[in-house]
């Protein structure tokens, strides 16, 4: 099912009346199935725009991103999208927000209720099937979030720093659902986080960024067997050289800043 | 003058009296002590509101109409005789009670409502989701919404005739607030619920009929909701220009033509009484569907 990502040379540039912005430079990387990688980098510096850009909801300026050795063109279902506002459909209960990916698809009412079933008892939604939205905390928002991504099987699941708006209690535990979620259903996910040590916890591979315009600075294997224990020295010797090389970036004095200061 | 003075030192007292009431609600006694986390409470203190407050208008009306002594201002009094004998025996020049009356007035404004709805809000849902669209209407749009509706009247009367006519002026009174409402809840999208469900495979066409109408629904409730008080007053205005064959508003024009101004009075009151009800309704609606949509 799931097959080998392929992002190549993938560029961003935004134009604007009066000026060219470059969001992405050069960003290549080759994704295993099951495999999960994060991305961080320093604020601003474009990792929404890479995750929107992979999704297909944004045009590369150039370069391609590939799945299985086909090229994709615009957003679809092999390429599943958890958002950090959740972006679930209020009108809608969970079990509908759930089965929204194969309404579109055009799947049989019964066959999609089974499936949409299996994937609220994944998540650990189970009782909540007829619920709105809006009677959920935030966590069991991003649970229902990543059912309805996981539900079409999408080769890759891009999260899109799913646990930022969460309270850093609810935020452990939904790390810790997400790494049994992937064992379950053996999800290739590629996450963008702020977190270096949400990073550090779950990933296979961290992929640090430059500043804007981001490109890869370094790609660190994580090779720590789960579960992670988040005081081992490793851990923490991990944790530091991600977070001195994002530091490094941030006091890396910015071109347009020096102008700025010297004069017109 | 006797009965004036009466009158006045009624209307002080019952302000007196309300002030009093709603005093000892806020401040704790030992006889009652208002709760406003109660919801029996709160209406409780709205009901007395309310009550003294359409009793102290009822009250200078009755002073006014005395004080006056003109034909055109009848009492309160003689009002709600006049308005007793319409529902019961109905006028001398229609030959229908008020019930004929309210009914036909409220077909004409359901009618020119359905018709509003079905036309503003696919073509609101269309301009809101089409740039071009509503770059070609906006200009046309722009220069007729701020006509008066009941300046069409005359036209409409003339082309599509009595029956017609008022509905076609309550259709534009409704149009155009369900249009802007429609529109601007297309607009207001959060774009990650279409960005979802572009992720989800969703087609152009699957966004608009699954995300796009079901998140506009709120705001197509609020442009009902403004465009039922305005329809309102346009079946009204339209009747009272010309129609035949009843309705509240040509019941009021005939009669203040006869000069039997009781009659009148009975009208108009009919007129805010539906009035009330027709934006209670649209209230309600509006309240329920917003809930049952989970949008708040």
């Amino acid at each position: 099912m799931s097959e080998k990502i392929v992002i190549n040379h993938l560029r961003k540039v935004y134009k604007t009346d009066e000026q060219e912005t470059v969001a992405l430079e050069d960003f290549s990387l080759e994704i295993q199935k099951g495999e999960l990688i994060s991305i961080v980098g320093p604020s601003g510096c474009g990792k929404t725009t890479l995750l929107r850009l992979i999704a297909g909801l944004m045009e590369p300026s150039s370069g391609e991103v590939s799945i299985g050795g086909k090229k994709c063109t615009g957003p679809g279902p092999d390429r599943g999208m958890v958002f950090q506002e959740f972006a679930l459909f209020p009108w809608r209960s969970v079990r509908k927000n759930v089965e929204f990916g194969l309404e579109i698809a055009g799947v049989p009412a019964e066959q999609r209720r089974k499936t949409a079933e299996r994937y609220i008892r994944a998540v650990g939604l189970e009782g909540f099937e007829d619920h709105r939205v809006h009677e959920l905390s935030g966590g069991m928002k991003q649970r229902v979030g990543i059912a309805r991504a996981l539900v079409t099987k999408p080769d890759v699941l891009l999260m899109d720093e799913p646990f930022g708006a969460l309270d850093a209690q609810t935020r452990n535990i939904m790390q810790g659902e997400l790494l049994r979620i992937v064992e379950k259903t053996d999800t290739t996910i590629l996450f963008v986080t702020h977190s270096v040590d949400e990073a550090v916890y779950l990933s296979d591979r961290i992929v640090v960024l430059t500043k804007r315009p981001a490109s890869i600075k370094d790609i660190v294997d994580i090779g720590i067997p789960r579960p992670r224990d988040r005081a081992s020295p490793e851990f923490i010797r991990l944790r530091k050289q991600i977070l001195t090389e994002l530091e490094d970036e941030n006091v890396r004095p910015a071109v347009h800043a020096e102008a700025l200061n010297g004069g017109k | 003058m006797e009965l004036q003075s009466i009158f006045i030192i009624l209307c002080a007292v019952c302000v007196i009296i309300a002030i009093i009431i709603l005093d000892a609600m806020n401040s704790p006694s030992k006889y009652f002590v208002y709760d406003k986390d109660n919801r029996r409470h709160r209406m409780l203190r709205k009901g007395i509101i309310a009550f003294v407050s359409l009793v102290v208008f009822v009250l200078i009306w009755w002073n006014l109409s005395l004080l006056l002594d003109n034909p055109a201002i009848p009492t309160p009094q003689t009002t709600w005789e006049a308005l007793v004998f319409l529902f019961q025996n109905g006028d001398s020049i229609s030959g229908m009670t008020m019930w004929g009356h309210m009914s036909i007035s409220l077909e004409r404004f359901f009618a020119g409502l359905l018709i509003a709805l079905a036309i503003a809000v696919p073509f609101g849902l269309l301009l809101g989701y089409s740039d071009t669209l509503k770059e070609f209407s906006s200009p046309t749009l722009e220069a007729l919404r701020p006509i008066a509706p009941i300046a069409w009247a005359p036209i409409f009367l003339f082309t599509v005739g009595y029956t017609w006519g008022p509905i076609l002026v309550v259709f534009v009174g409704i149009f155009f607030p369900v249009l802007t409402n429609t529109m601007f809840g297309v607009k207001k999208i959060d774009p990650n619920w279409v960005d979802a469900a572009k992720t989800l495979g969703a087609t152009k066409v699957q966004t608009f009929v699954k995300v796009m109408l079901p998140a506009a629904v709120p705001y197509i409730m609020n442009g009902l909701r403004i465009g039922m008080g305005v329809g309102w007053m346009c079946i009204v205005a339209s009747e009272l220009y010309a129609s035949f064959g009843g309705g509240v508003g040509y019941f009021i024009s005939i009669q203040a033509q006869m000069g039997y101004w009781p009659n009148v009075y009975a009208g108009i009151v009919i007129i805010a009484i539906l009035g009330i009800l027709t934006t209670s309704l649209a209230d309600y609606l509006h309240k329920v569907i917003t809930r049952r949509m989970g949008i708040e």
